[in-house]
């Protein structure tokens, strides 16, 4: 009784975490309450396990849970992996505009222009630090 | 034939520590009048000490990121310059200036000129390395069906046109796949160009170890699981 109550109650916090979750992302939501929705069944009707276990080719119920918990693992990896890529990409993002906006060019520093700077187009701005880093942002975006 | 003036050329260099050959590396682009984009990726050493003297613009990082998110940061500067040209070159002295000439002169009739170390054989090439790159040639052309000799060679040279149709998302090595790939889905024409690789005791250490090349397999199919 005592293994079931903890069970229980852990589960009963994965699925008001799925409830918190919701809104964010409805997937991962869902399957959260149907993993622990099927937890809960199973820590109170343990002989079922067994049930769906025979009926989809394995010995025990406990194997059927160890395999679909590497699974769950699994998926939950590979979700935090691509979360933590998108975090890279958006570091990225900022990082590359910060070094843009102090790019240090020597010449300019020295002798107050560039020598030989590309002739801004017809019609631009003099090419002023606030009009490259204006620029440069539409090439980031 | 038109010829292009080395002024009007934007060559990207990204460094990562190479305080040890950036000097000449720099000084010699700078003899052949070429405008030096050094990108320094966070390095810990005098590297953007060192390039403030003599590159054009010096763009830091604030944090390492990866020598594709270096190339796409120079990229990005070089165009918001106005570049019509193009030029990519490691810093570690692998690559001879003189060979930036004959890729420029390869665009006159492509926007991508790209280095390959196995045009002109008999090369000093370590023989590991030489089946690696074998082996990352077929990927190539089973990925993105470019038939090149070399997929993984740091110097290439872009038209603007060219240098505009790369996504270049890849921060780390796998950039130089996902370059191939931008270029045969962009349809624009390419051509390869014998260069020379130097491979010294120094470059050997820097480059690529050949466990990356698992790595790099890793981060371009991760790419392909979301977006």
């Amino acid at each position: 009784m005592i293994a079931q109550a903890i069970l229980s109650l852990l589960l009963s916090g994965v699925l008001v975490y799925a409830w918190a979750e919701h809104r964010r992302s409805p997937v991962v939501a869902s399957l959260s309450v149907a993993v622990s929705l099927a937890g809960l069944f199973f820590v109170w009707v343990p002989s079922e396990s067994t049930r769906v276990a025979e009926f989809v080719g394995i010995g025990r119920g406990v194997d059927l849970i160890l395999y679909l918990w590497v699974c769950i693992s699994l998926i939950v990896l590979l979700n935090l992996h691509l979360k933590l890529r998108t975090q890279q990409e958006m570091i990225t993002k900022l990082a590359r505009a910060i070094a843009l906006a102090n790019v240090v060019t020597p010449y300019e520093d020295v002798m107050g222009a560039v020598p030989d700077v590309p002739q801004p187009q017809a019609g631009a701005l003099p090419p002023s630090r606030a009009h490259k880093s204006a620029q440069m942002d539409d090439q980031i975006a | 034939m038109r010829s292009i003036a080395p002024s009007s050329v934007w060559v990207i260099c990204p460094a990562f520590n190479e305080a040890t050959t950036l000097p000449r590396v720099l000084k010699e682009l700078r003899d052949a009048e070429y405008k030096v984009v050094l990108v320094d990726d966070g390095s810990s050493d005098n590297t953007p000490r060192i390039a403030a003297g003599t590159a054009a613009a010096v763009i830091s990082h604030p944090i390492n990121l990866g020598q594709g998110a270096a190339l796409k940061t120079g990229i990005a500067y070089a165009l918001s310059q106005g570049a019509q040209f193009l030029v990519t070159f490691d810093a570690d002295g692998q690559h001879r200036i003189s060979d930036i000439a004959c890729l420029l002169e390869a665009l006159e009739g492509a926007d991508f000129a790209l280095g390959s170390r196995f045009l002109q054989g008999s090369q000093q090439i370590p023989l590991i390395r030489r089946h690696l790159l074998r082996a990352a040639t077929l990927f190539t052309i089973a990925t993105t069906g470019l038939c090149l000799t070399d997929s993984h060679n740091g110097l290439r040279a872009f038209t603007r046109r060219g240098a505009t149709a790369l996504s270049l998302r890849q921060n780390r090595m796998a950039h130089a796949s996902e370059i191939l790939a931008d270029i045969a889905r962009s349809g624009l024409r390419h051509v390869e160009v014998p260069v020379t690789i130097e491979y010294t005791r120094y470059s050997m250490r820097k480059g690529q170890r050949t466990a990356d090349f698992i790595m790099i397999l890793l981060d371009l199919f991760a790419q392909r699981l979301y977006r």
